[in-house]
């Protein structure tokens, strides 16, 4: 059970983040091609800089709280489960922000009662690009 | 101090590559930096829970960094860490802010330069 603890802390976080998609229509899920151009090759540098952090020994991991399933390079499948779930969190993070400073949010500008600040065109009905 | 070291050059390489070659205009972009103070706060609760130093999941060696750990027991080289990783991946996201069907989308990201407003603010 425990060592399930890293897994659970990851799967966490997607948990709270996912609903961003929806209630900001962050579109990160709905443009995977996207997510994965922005994310793979920092997915794989950071792949690489930990690999080079654990064979030179600048941390390990208690294997009491992760998988133990190891990956190329003597990665934890765990860390790579980091460097994918943290970075989506981020994005789903970034369009909120932006739907809702741009006044792209529907709901919530119905809510406050004003209208899209956003020049015209996109009329403030949710949907982005 | 390896760590110390690597976490600071990650910083400027992730810099200079958004500065220098995807010029994203992401750092100018106030919307950033709150998507960057919101993900801090959960970067404490989640690596607060990974490093703290009474049941660690993550060990580091003392020496291979300075040893300062804010709060709790969070390395500051881990701040860095978090930095270079979302703002790579936030660049290179922003930086795919170009028209649909524009030839420099489909080609990859460099030269930004040749779109003036690569961000779709509206």
């Amino acid at each position: 059970m425990d060592r399930g603890q890293y897994l659970a802390v990851m799967a966490a976080c997607l948990v709270v983040t996912a609903p961003l998609e929806w209630l900001f229509d962050a579109r990160v899920y709905r443009r995977p091609l996207r997510t994965v151009r922005a994310m793979l090759p920092v997915v794989v540098a950071f792949y690489l800089w930990d690999a080079v952090a654990i064979a030179r020994g600048h941390w390990t991991f208690d294997p009491g709280y992760v998988t133990g399933w190891t990956m190329p390079l003597g990665v934890p499948f765990d860390e790579l489960t980091f460097f994918v779930v943290v970075p989506l969190c981020a994005l789903l993070s970034y369009e909120s922000v932006r739907n809702i400073r741009d006044g792209r949010v529907a709901w919530l500008s119905a809510l406050l009662g004003r209208r899209s600040p956003a020049p015209a065109e996109r009329g403030g009905t949710g949907a982005s690009a | 101090m390896e760590y110390s070291f690597l976490a600071v050059a990650s910083v400027a390489v992730v810099l200079a590559y958004e500065l220098l070659w995807l010029r994203s205009g992401l750092l100018s972009d106030a919307r950033y930096w709150l998507t960057m103070a919101i993900c801090f706060g959960f970067m404490l609760l989640v690596n607060g829970w990974f490093t703290k130093l009474t049941a660690p999941i993550v060990i580091y060696d003392p020496d291979r960094m300075l040893g300062w750990r804010v709060p709790w027991d969070i390395p500051v080289e881990d701040y860095l860490f978090g930095w270079s990783l979302l703002t790579s991946v936030l660049a290179r996201w922003k930086a795919l802010d170009v028209p649909r069907g524009s030839r420099r989308w489909s080609a990859g990201l460099p030269d930004a330069s040749a779109v003036p407003d690569r961000d779709v603010q509206s």
